[in-house]
């Protein structure tokens, strides 16, 4: 569904990716994790499309498609969502208008009919039940005043209510007390397909005991350098990361 | 001695006044008149030197030369299936439209109400701008006709009026004179529409004098919609008498050059006016919103709020003053004006000017002059709207604070001609 071969990535005069690889079958959660300033975050902004990040080297292809050769509207017309890590507040857009209008604005550029406003709002009803959003979110302006958990919950109610084919979670955890991230893992849980991807981006191994993943990838220095099942996860949390930065350095 | 040098200020004057001469004037207190002609002797020309009029240039105007008005055509409807009371003027002539006089209610041309030598109409007596400001002092001196709206005591308008003034195409100038007196307990709910023709080049300098009896309410929405390059400077004067209600809504939807000033004067205890207003000048155009608010007794409340956005190389400027005088005591006045800058090179020129005599008050200013959210945007893009419809929706967001207190016929028009403008349909 999704591959990556030998991604270099800067911003400004940075280097941040050095030749990451990664290949994504359909129906799969794969974790990436890895040390603060390893690239988590720039790969996750460089797939949905955001333009600071200036590609050097290397390809990504998604289902066939050149993905660079796409702007960040049309990467979500094709079928891919990223979850932020930080959710931006739109004042006086409400979450409800806001979802309408990009429900429908995918629609049309995949040339289909707009949804009608019973269908749409008895998918709004499903899907926020899902992340136990309640009607007072629903129609407050997006993100406005929301607590960091609600921020999170409010991205995955717009994932469900999008459906994409890939799910990009960025440090989606971050900011969430236990409860929050039951809802959120449920939400997701809810949403593994077998002709949907998740890439979920963490720092941490708590996220993957509620969503396990079928792989788990170590991200360092701007490459892949270390691959494994979910066990691996739990390898890293309780050794850390040197062990394998240290049998990379070995091996160079 | 004979006076022999003519300036060109006092030249455009008498050019002005010629021109309103012939195409009809509308004359309905000598003692206005006078006052402005008197006040165009003594006033200087404004220039940029002018803390008025610091960031308006008016200099080119002052080489007009006023054509006589082409015969109208092609005026464009307004709110075409809206239920109003609708009165249509031209050039500072009346059209045609429903006249009402029965009851002590007039809404109607000004030019028909003064044959009716109407008390009410003494509210044109006082002038707030015309001793004082140089353009008012020219319309004073030779006003033209507008809408008359005389709401007697405890009355209300059972629909909107709908007043709608066109500028024709050519030099043509208009300075139509509109009144409006609400009674005690009464209530009236206006909509006053400009349009200029698209070949417009001339100047709409109109006037507005409304006041507001005890108990009384005055809900005015302002639609300026001018095609054109013509030059448009509106003076808007609002009286208040105890525990009266003003509402001024203005929306400039598309303007060449275009001034309002704004005067409220709450003459009363217990006073609420609520003046809000937006705009988005773009291409190479300005707009000038000035604002004053009196509060001359205690117990007022006013809320003022302008919001806007300059695109391309387009300027626009705010200057809002709220006075509250010696011993108006328990005010709250609160004022706000924010701005985004959509062109690298238009230009936002925002000045709040608070002057407090009394001690117990409350009052708040705050002014923002911003750009687009580039997160925001591209947030909005992550989820599928193309780039026109997330900067539409940013626009919408931003303005519906103002926005969303007009009706939504209203609301929806000048979305539509912000969107068509910006060229994000």
């Amino acid at each position: 569904m999704l591959k990556i071969v030998n991604l270099h990535a800067r911003i400004g005069d940075t280097e941040i990716l050095k030749g990451l690889t990664l290949e994504l079958g359909a129906g799969k959660v794969h974790a990436i994790m890895g040390p603060n300033g390893s690239g988590k975050s720039t790969l996750a902004s460089i797939l949905a499309g955001r333009d600071e990040y200036e590609v050097t080297e290397g390809s990504i292809t998604f289902e066939g498609v050149d993905l660079l050769e796409l702007d960040a509207t049309e990467r979500a017309v094709a079928g891919i969502f990223l979850a932020f890590q930080y959710p931006v507040e739109i004042p006086g857009v409400s979450n409800i208008n806001f979802l309408r209008t990009a429900i429908n604005s995918i629609r049309e550029q995949r040339e289909e009919g707009p949804l009608s406003g019973k269908d749409f709002l008895a998918k709004v009803k499903a899907c926020a039940q899902l992340v136990e959003l309640d009607g007072k979110l629903r129609d407050r302006s997006v993100n406005e005043g929301f607590s960091g958990g609600e921020k999170k919950r409010n991205e995955i109610f717009q994932m469900a209510m999008l459906e994409p084919k890939l799910a990009i979670l960025d440090e989606t955890d971050s900011g969430l007390d236990i409860d929050a991230l039951r809802i959120v893992s449920h939400g997701v849980n809810t949403m593994r397909d077998p002709n949907r991807s998740f890439l979920v981006i963490t720092h941490y191994q708590r996220l993957l005991d509620h969503i396990v993943p079928d792989h788990v990838h170590v991200l360092a220095g701007g490459r892949i350098v270390h691959s494994g099942g979910k066990e691996l996860a739990l390898e890293l949390e309780k050794k850390g990361y040197d062990w394998i930065l240290d049998a990379q350095a070995e091996k160079a | 001695m004979m006076e022999t040098t003519v300036t060109p200020a006092t030249a455009l004057a008498e050019r002005v006044a010629e021109a309103v001469n012939q195409a009809g004037s509308c004359s309905v207190l000598d003692a206005r008149q006078s006052l402005g002609k008197a006040a165009l002797e003594s006033l200087e020309y404004p220039t940029t030197r002018n803390e008025r009029w610091k960031y308006t240039r008016v200099a080119k105007l002052r080489d007009l030369r006023p054509a006589s008005a082409s015969s109208p055509s092609n005026i464009p409807p307004v709110l075409a299936d809206f239920n109003a009371h609708r009165l249509t003027f031209v050039d500072g002539q009346f059209q045609g439209g429903e006249v009402v006089n029965e009851s002590g209610v007039f809404i109607g041309p000004l030019s028909k109400a003064s044959q009716l030598q109407d008390d009410r109409l003494k509210a044109l007596d006082q002038d707030y701008f015309a001793d004082n400001e140089w353009f008012a002092a020219l319309q004073a001196a030779a006003p033209q006709d507008g809408a008359c709206i005389l709401i007697p005591d405890g009355q209300r308008t059972e629909r909107p009026i709908l007043v709608h003034h066109h500028l024709t195409a050519g030099d043509v100038v208009a300075q139509p004179q509109h009144v409006m007196v609400v009674g005690e307990n009464a209530h009236a709910e206006v909509i006053l529409w400009t349009t200029c023709d698209d070949q417009a080049t001339g100047l709409m300098n109109g006037a507005l004098t409304a006041d507001v009896a005890k108990h009384g309410h005055l809900s005015l929405e302002i639609v300026q919609d001018e095609q054109g390059s013509s030059h448009h400077i509106a003076h808007q004067q609002f009286r208040q008498a105890e525990s009266s209600r003003l509402t001024v809504r203005t929306a400039t939807a598309r303007a060449h050059w275009l001034r309002n000033d704004l005067h409220i004067h709450q003459g009363g205890q217990h006073g609420h006016s609520t003046f809000h207003g937006c705009y988005l000048p773009s291409g190479n155009t300005f707009v000038d919103h000035h604002t004053r608010i009196d509060h001359a007794e205690p117990d007022g409340h006013s809320d003022e709020l302008y919001k806007g956005l300059a695109a391309d190389t387009a300027t626009a400027v705010f200057n809002g003053k709220i006075m509250v005088h010696k011993d108006a005591q328990r005010i709250e006045a609160y004022q706000r004006n924010a701005n985004l800058l959509l062109g690298e090179r238009s230009g936002v020129y925002s000045k709040p000017e608070l002057e407090i005599y009394a001690d117990d008050v409350r009052c708040s200013h705050g002014c923002t002059i911003g750009q687009f959210d580039a997160e925001a945007l591209f947030y909005l893009r992550s989820r599928g709207m193309t780039e026109t419809k997330a900067r539409n929706l940013m626009v919408q967001a931003f303005l519906s604070e103002v926005l969303d207190g007009f009706r939504p016929e209203i609301q929806q028009h000048v979305e539509q001609v912000y969107a068509e403008r910006l060229g994000w349909n």
